[in-house]
């Protein structure tokens, strides 16, 4: 096999249709750039997941009775459902909050609101008992378990506010995946086009190639190959714009929502990390495409 | 080289076979005319010959190659072993004579220099030395034709098939490149030439097989074309 040879064939035959393979390129990239896009979109949600829900409680109130006659949760009512809530599985640490240290927490959190603080009672507040679970989706057990059990209110959990959150970027996610994959349709089909019209232009040359004894992976490698540099091209310009976009879009428009850290910040290594499987699946799948217009359309 | 045992050929369009239980065998060295009027199935004998197509039933050989059976993986060693000429030449508009010609050797992997020694003498055999670095659309059509031969000896194939090559050339051109055939086919190629050509074909008196009708109905080793003529 004359390498040389081979690419001089795919550089003249992308040079050929140089406004197809321009097509097929940005296509591709702009696929690429939307699959890495919702890539990170997903690794910034699982993040989030992960901060979120460490921070979040399953809350257990107290009967009024227990709130107002048991500061430190003696009793054998109060105590025993302590204990059975720290040997429940999947429960990692169970803190007693009293009526006072309730209230305590409401003056702290509504400081910069005196009416407000001056309209409280502490009797308004139930003590409660806050569960810290390992994992955030045994919620539903705990809340069965423990809901309608003497000396229990109710059981909330701080989660449910966090799904909702969750499910509505879940749906961003899903929403980039989906054009991303419409993207991705109008790709290949370019892919397999460009192959076929760069089949036809060289016919004359497939022609020879056939009649002369070259193997088949002479006569079809240099389309192969332009369908692999394409994904490859593809796949860096869709790099390039994920840093382009980092830069110009992300970090300034996000940049209160990163101090605050109320979203992880997407760094470089993010991007560097997408990066290998974009040109992976760029380079596979246009190979793949390559190879399956070879096989349909093209004789050998 | 060549041998055809009871072969036919049938095309789903068409009820009347292209080929009808054909047996036939050229030897080695051996120069053969194939004649017959148009629908006679000389190119479908000559298709067969370089698996472009496959025969409905009996056995192709070419050489020691059952050419019905090969895989399409070994496809190239049969047709690296056999040459092939047209009536339209099928040169590579975009390249020289010596790009035309190095061409088939590049695309079966020959190394490089075994290219640039190896063109420049098949160009001097069929008389085209000077014209190395002429496109295609400046030559005449003979010596385009020339061109096509040299691409198709560059490999020295075993067997030269050549359809209708003179079909595109005036009587004194066409004899100069049978001139050409008759060099190629001393160096102890097989050559086997489909035409219509009378005066060729009366002229060289060599080897005559006349197909009509699919069928082969004379076989002469030294015929003319017509012998109602």
């Amino acid at each position: 096999m004359r390498a040389s040879f081979v690419f001089s064939e795919v550089v003249t035959g992308l040079r050929r249709n140089v406004t197809m393979t321009v097509a097929m390129i940005l296509t591709t990239a702009i696929s690429l750039g939307l699959l890495g896009g919702g890539l990170l979109v997903v690794r910034t949600i699982d993040r989030m997941q992960q901060d979120y829900y460490q921070r979040v409680e399953t809350v257990v109130y107290l009967s009024a009775d227990i709130s107002a006659n048991d500061p430190g949760c003696t009793s054998s009512t109060c105590s025993a459902l302590r204990g059975q809530l720290e040997s429940a599985p999947g429960v990692q640490t169970v803190i007693f909050e009293s009526r006072q240290a309730a209230f305590a927490r409401f003056q702290r959190i509504f400081q910069g609101q005196p009416e407000l603080l001056q309209l409280a009672r502490p009797e308004a507040l139930p003590a409660s008992l806050r569960v810290q679970l390992s994992d955030p989706a045994r919620f539903p057990s705990i809340a069965k378990a423990f809901t309608g059990r003497p000396g229990v209110d109710r059981v909330t959990d701080q989660g449910e506010y966090l799904r909702q959150l969750f499910r509505a970027l879940d749906g961003l996610r899903n929403a980039t995946f989906v054009i991303a994959l419409i993207q991705a349709l109008a790709a290949l089909l370019l892919i397999s086009n460009t192959i076929q019209i760069s089949a036809f232009t060289r016919r004359a040359e497939v022609g020879v190639m056939r009649l002369t004894g070259a193997s088949r992976w002479y006569t079809q490698l240099p389309f192969l190959l332009e369908a692999v540099v394409a994904g490859v091209v593809g796949g860096v310009l869709a790099i390039v714009g994920l840093v382009i976009g980092k830069v110009a879009f992300v970090d300034r428009v996000l940049a209160g929502v990163f101090e605050a850290a109320i979203v992880p910040r997407i760094g470089y290594a993010d991007i560097f990390s997408v990066a290998p499987i974009l040109l992976l699946v760029g380079s596979v799948v246009a190979a793949l495409t390559g190879y399956l217009t070879l096989r349909l359309y093209v004789r050998t | 080289m060549i041998r055809l045992e009871h072969v036919s050929k049938s095309y789903r369009t068409s009820t009347r076979p292209a080929l009808d239980d054909v047996t036939v065998a050229v030897g080695k060295g051996e120069f053969a005319f194939l004649i017959g009027p148009s629908g006679s199935g000389k190119s479908t004998l000559l298709r067969l010959l370089l698996r472009e197509e496959v025969a409905s039933t009996g056995d192709v050989y070419v050489a020691d190659l059952n050419v019905g059976r090969l895989s399409q993986r070994r496809i190239p060693q049969l047709r690296q072993r056999v040459g092939c000429v047209f009536q339209d030449f099928r040169l590579l508009a975009n390249k020289t004579v010596s790009e035309n010609v190095a061409f088939a050797l590049e695309v079966i992997g020959k190394p490089r220099h075994t290219i640039r020694k190896v063109v420049p003498e098949v160009l001097e055999l069929v008389g085209l030395e000077g014209k190395a670095d002429r496109m295609p659309h400046e030559l005449s059509g003979g010596e385009q034709q020339r061109v096509a031969i040299a691409r198709a000896f560059v490999n020295r194939p075993l067997v030269l098939l050549a359809d209708e090559p003179t079909g595109n050339l005036d009587r004194d051109i066409s004899h100069e490149i049978m001139l050409l055939l008759e060099r190629i086919n001393r160096t102890g190629t097989t050559v086997l030439m489909a035409t219509h050509d009378h005066a060729i074909v009366d002229s060289m008196r060599r080897r005559v097989v006349e197909l009509q009708l699919g069928q082969v109905v004379r076989d002469e080793s030294r015929g003319v074309y017509g012998v109602s003529r």
